[in-house]
């Protein structure tokens, strides 16, 4: 059974429909990249399979871990260990990384039945997930997002999705505003947290992150619809001749 | 006493200043005038984890100390004490602030029964902060009025920590009026803190008139309460004054926060800079009134005002009105306000993590309030009071572990599981 599979799945916003019947499977230990001109809706389906009430199901259904998900509210899809990493994440001021983490990694153990981390266990847990990004103990007691750059901001991506250790982790345009020592950081960061029990979706417009972080399958989506996928292969292509062919291809 | 505060609304009912101000409905029956001999009971619950102040406590309109112990030649008794040994001091600092005449400054005038004199020689920086405390604990509902001066020499500092609170949930209605006159380079922080029931109006009025190059902060954090009016007047009569006017109010129920903010640049090179903000649930019902005077020849000046607002429902109501009024060229001023809701893409990217719905919330509304808490420039201070706004802000909540923003637990419930500062590991 796929660990996540999307079928005929039709989105809008407001009125303007955005997935036009989007089919999609993906199992654990499996690495996709979803990559697709802009406006041709990648965010919308990262922002659908984690629940965002801006974006409306008109049709279809996303099945995880067996379950139909659509009715399922948003923070229950994260404790259910579905991970969306922002392509501009929110600042929270006043509310120190260490602070934001100790709260959802205690609300994912509760809803897992599991007692909250000791204050000791949690820090360790902190220090060890820092490295995974090298992020500076200074940073981890800023204010969520508040005043990072580019780069600093997509290294707490990372190190929250380390943290919270989801099944399914969707990476929304990680590589965007990083330079090229932090995009290595952070591709570095997101193999580490690879496994045989979990899966990863890279939506990107570079080949240059797929070199780091090396995709199993590759999909293009195109007018809301996913319209061809190969092998790593295919982003070479893309990277080379564009998505014209593609357009053509579908006239 | 209670007819002439009708008088004087009715009066005030459509002066811009004063409209949207109601406490008439606070004026009850059973309320009096308290009594000297009336039993002054506090036990200081209202202290400050790791800060040492000068406490001076007014209980049922009355000192409960007739002097207090400071450092190098400041003066500070009871009001009452003050007209008896430093009469002309008293009369000569009193008159250096300028007021602007509103009816219940009067009222206050003929009904204050006692009040703080505080006077800060040239040179002299208190190191300690000042707490000034008001408090309302007696088996009748009190009418109170105290008149607090406040004189700061020239080059002198003082940090002034005024609190206001019900010990009891019996009505109450205050009047009360701080004087302060600031001396060239002296410098004030002034933090007011207001927690008081729900059926206690309170009338907070503070003016403060400065010379040459002083420089106050004033933050007000309005966390409960009735009604409570916090007018402020600022005069800048020397040239590079700044002043800095913030404020909080959190309020829910049919609870009423009006503030009011009144600088006049009267003369050049002098900035001033407010910034109110104010979360309403509920039925409550709050304004912001701030209005800058730039006078003819303030050039130079810098004023910045800025109102913004969080309504938790579609009952909840608030008047916002900055305002400038200028009368030259070469100044900077600016004024914006806005009210809105908690914003959805925020709350989607903490629920997000796996943190409920009234758990994200409760983080932005924090977040919303930091900017203010900021502003307190004593840690200790900062900190309580940051702990004083979260435990507001989850309200009802009777299991602090169920709450995300881990306060220390003073509040008596059950203790949170975390309360992690890195920087004490």
């Amino acid at each position: 059974m796929s660990l996540l599979s999307i079928r005929n799945l039709h989105a809008s916003i407001g009125d303007k429909e955005i997935l036009k019947g989007v089919n999609l499977e993906i199992n654990a230990g499996e690495v996709h990249s979803i990559m697709g001109p802009n406006g041709n809706g990648k965010s919308t389906l990262a922002g659908v399979v984690a629940g965002n009430a801006k974006y409306t199901v008109t049709q279809g259904e996303i099945i995880y871990k067996g379950r139909n998900i659509l009715d399922m509210p948003v923070d229950q899809r994260a404790c259910e260990g579905i991970f969306l990493g922002f392509q501009y994440p929110v600042e929270i001021p006043g509310v120190s990384i260490t602070n934001f983490m100790r709260t959802a990694v205690n609300e994912q153990r509760k809803y897992r039945g599991l007692d909250p981390l000791s204050a000791k266990d949690f820090m360790a847990l902190m220090e060890e997930k820092k490295k995974v990004v090298e992020m500076t103990s200074n940073l981890a007691n800023r204010s969520v997002n508040e005043g990072f750059s580019g780069g600093e901001k997509k290294k707490n991506e990372i190190f929250q999705m380390a943290m919270l250790n989801p099944t399914l982790a969707i990476l929304d345009e990680t590589d965007s505003g990083l330079d090229i020592d932090a995009l290595r950081i952070v591709a570095t960061g997101v193999n580490k947290l690879r496994s045989a029990d979990n899966a990863i979706v890279v939506i990107t417009h570079y080949q240059r992150l797929l070199d780091y972080i090396v995709p199993d399958f590759v999909h293009v989506l195109y007018e809301g619809r996913i319209v061809e996928t190969g092998p790593k292969e295919l982003a070479l292509k893309l990277e080379k001749e564009g998505y014209e062919w593609l357009k053509e291809a579908q006239q | 006493m209670k007819a002439r505060y009708q008088e004087a609304a009715l009066s005030m009912r459509k002066n811009e200043v004063w409209r949207n101000v109601n406490f008439e409905a606070f004026l009850k029956e059973e309320l009096s005038l308290p009594d000297q001999a009336m039993p002054r009971r506090y036990d200081y619950q209202c202290n400050i984890p790791n800060l040492e102040a000068y406490r001076v406590a007014f209980v049922n309109g009355y000192a409960t100390m007739p002097t207090f112990a400071t450092e190098a030649g400041v003066t500070c008794c009871s009001i009452n004490e003050a007209r008896r040994n430093h009469a002309d001091l008293l009369r000569q600092l009193a008159a250096q602030v300028d007021t602007d005449g509103n009816p219940y400054l009067a009222l206050n005038a003929d009904a204050a029964t006692d009040g703080l004199f505080l006077y800060v020689p040239d040179g002299v920086r208190l190191q300690r902060p000042v707490q000034l405390l008001s408090v309302a604990n007696a088996d009748t509902a009190l009418m109170l009025h105290l008149r607090h001066v406040v004189a700061l020499g020239r080059g002198s500092a003082l940090t002034l920590i005024q609190c206001d609170d019900s010990h009891t949930d019996l009505a109450g209605f205050s009047n009360n009026v701080t004087l302060v006159s600031m001396d060239e380079e002296s410098h004030l922080e002034h933090y007011k803190m207001q927690n008081l029931n729900d059926s206690t109006a309170l009338l907070n009025q503070t003016f403060v008139t400065m010379r040459q190059g002083a420089e106050l902060r004033s933050v007000g954090v309005t966390l409960n309460g009735g009604s409570i009016r916090n007018h402020n007047v600022v005069t800048m009569l020397g040239e590079h004054c700044n002043t800095e006017v913030h404020g909080l109010y959190l309020i829910d129920r049919e609870q009423r926060c009006d503030n009011y903010v009144y600088v006049d640049h009267a003369c050049p090179n002098c900035n001033s800079r407010e910034l109110y903000k104010g979360i309403l649930d509920d039925a409550a019902h709050g304004s912001f009134n701030g209005h800058v005077l730039v006078r003819e020849g303030a050039v130079k000046t810098e004023a910045y005002q800025s109102n913004k607002n969080l309504l938790l429902t579609d009952k909840a109501f608030v008047q916002t009105k900055p305002f400038l009024e200028i009368y030259n060229d070469d100044v900077k001023c600016s004024h914006g306000s806005t009210i809105g809701q908690l914003d959805e893409q925020a709350l989607f990217y903490i629920q997000q993590r796996g943190i409920s719905l009234r758990n994200a919330r409760t983080l932005l509304m924090y977040a919303f309030c930091d900017e203010v808490l900021q502003s307190i420039g004593i840690a200790a201070l900062r900190e309580r009071l940051a702990d004083m706004v979260k435990k507001r802000l989850h309200g009802e909540l009777t299991a602090c572990s169920e709450c995300a923003l881990s306060c220390a637990n003073t509040c008596g419930c059950t203790p949170p599981d975390f309360n992690i500062d890195p920087t004490k590991l």
